[in-house]
């Protein structure tokens, strides 16, 4: 367990499982861990998944061709900062 | 089975290719051609398990017993439309007689501003399809592919069609689906070949020719998760230069929950490997996955 999420984190982290349909609950996950394989285990088209809820949510799209994709999913920490920056909802 | 094709050596030295490239676009077509003789000979004698896959599956799609002449017959079509991708890269088209079926159900479909998955597979050229992108209007193409596979022929490619070259996405990174997310989205088409295994693809079992086979539930689950319409687009080569292309909506919605995707996802693959099983009767030569196809998934 770890209880150092931020609560911009946990509101992430519990949109990750809601929208994955992920078998643990939002606080297991490490804010600092990876997504994307080891880590958390997500695949490619978890990813997209993810991506169609990050839009929803919070009301912007991720990009193709933003030279920062690889950081951004790299961690929960990161997805968030990258949310908390670019949200428009 | 999918550890199997990877392993498997491209074979072939990029020298002999590059002569052929040259030989067929300098020389024309014809004399391309009779390289393929002794090539598709030289693979008959010495590639044992490439044969063997091919006998085995002969044998499945003749409903009898291949003489060696069939596996002959099977190479000699793999080279060929090998080799007629340089003529389609190259813009050269309007050289084949192109019969086209079913193009109407993805007109439709792109017409209502809907982006579409075109699932491909390794029967016949998928090449073939490509050169009639022009057909659907000026709507966005992309491929999405696991590039490293064909490194060779892509280098080829990219000095002969480098605006081909550049509509292929990389699968496998989140940028590579957000790019096919963001073509979608934007009405156009994702072309994907749907038969293949790579080690770590979740697969679902499909029955193909009596037999249990592994396929990839990826693609499926690309067009579920964006609610596009899936068709089937397979370009077969019919001897000479007649190639004959076969369009059909597979799927019109393949919407699904998460927690009931892959049941759904599994009786939209089946219809696919169904269809395929179907062309592959009419063009049994056609048939590019010289491994054993249905060798037990090795996850």
């Amino acid at each position: 367990m770890n209880n150092s999420q931020s609560p911009l984190e946990q509101e992430v982290a519990a949109l990750i499982v809601q929208a994955l349909n992920l078998e643990i609950t939002p606080q297991e996950i490490d804010p600092a861990a990876p997504l994307y394989h080891e880590g958390l285990g997500l695949d490619s088209i978890d990813m997209l998944e993810l991506s169609l809820a990050i839009s929803k949510t919070y009301g912007f799209q991720l990009k193709s061709d933003a030279p920062d994709n690889a950081s951004i999913f790299s961690s929960l920490q990161s997805l968030t900062r990258h949310i908390g920056k670019s949200r428009v909802k | 089975m999918s550890e199997s094709w990877l392993n498997q050596k491209e074979r072939g030295s990029p020298l002999l290719m590059r002569l052929i490239t040259w030989i067929t676009l300098r020389l024309g077509r014809p004399a391309g051609r009779v390289m393929l003789v002794p090539i598709s000979l030289y693979f008959l004698l010495f590639s044992r398990r490439a044969r063997a896959a091919s006998r085995l599956y002969l044998r499945r799609a003749l409903a009898r017993k291949p003489h060696w002449l069939d596996i002959y017959r099977h190479y000699f079509c793999f080279s060929a439309t090998i080799l007629d991708r340089l003529y389609f890269l190259s813009g050269r088209q309007d050289y084949f007689e192109i019969d086209v079926h079913g193009v109407e159900a993805i007109q439709e479909t792109l017409r209502q501003g809907r982006g579409c998955v075109l699932l491909g597979a390794h029967l016949g050229s998928f090449e073939v399809l490509r050169s009639l992108a022009v057909q659907f209007g000026e709507v966005p193409f992309a491929i999405l592919m696991h590039v490293e596979n064909a490194l060779k022929m892509n280098a080829i490619m990219n000095t002969l069609n480098p605006d081909l070259a550049n509509s292929i996405i990389s699968m496998g990174s989140p940028d590579g689906l957000l790019r096919a997310r963001e073509i979608i989205e934007s009405g156009g088409i994702v072309g994907i070949l749907g038969d293949r295994t790579r080690p770590g693809d979740k697969t679902l079992p499909c029955e193909f020719f009596g037999a249990t086979a592994e396929l990839p539930d990826g693609p499926l689950s690309f067009a579920s998760i964006m609610h596009a319409p899936v068709a089937l687009g397979l370009g077969l080569y019919r001897g000479g230069r007649r190639y004959e292309v076969h369009f059909e909506l597979l799927a019109d919605s393949l919407e699904a929950p998460r927690a009931l995707r892959r049941e759904i996802i599994q009786g939209h693959l089946q219809h696919y490997v169904s269809r395929l099983e179907h062309y592959c009767r009419i063009a049994p030569y056609n048939w590019f996955n010289f491994y054993d196809y249905w060798a037990p998934a090795s996850r």
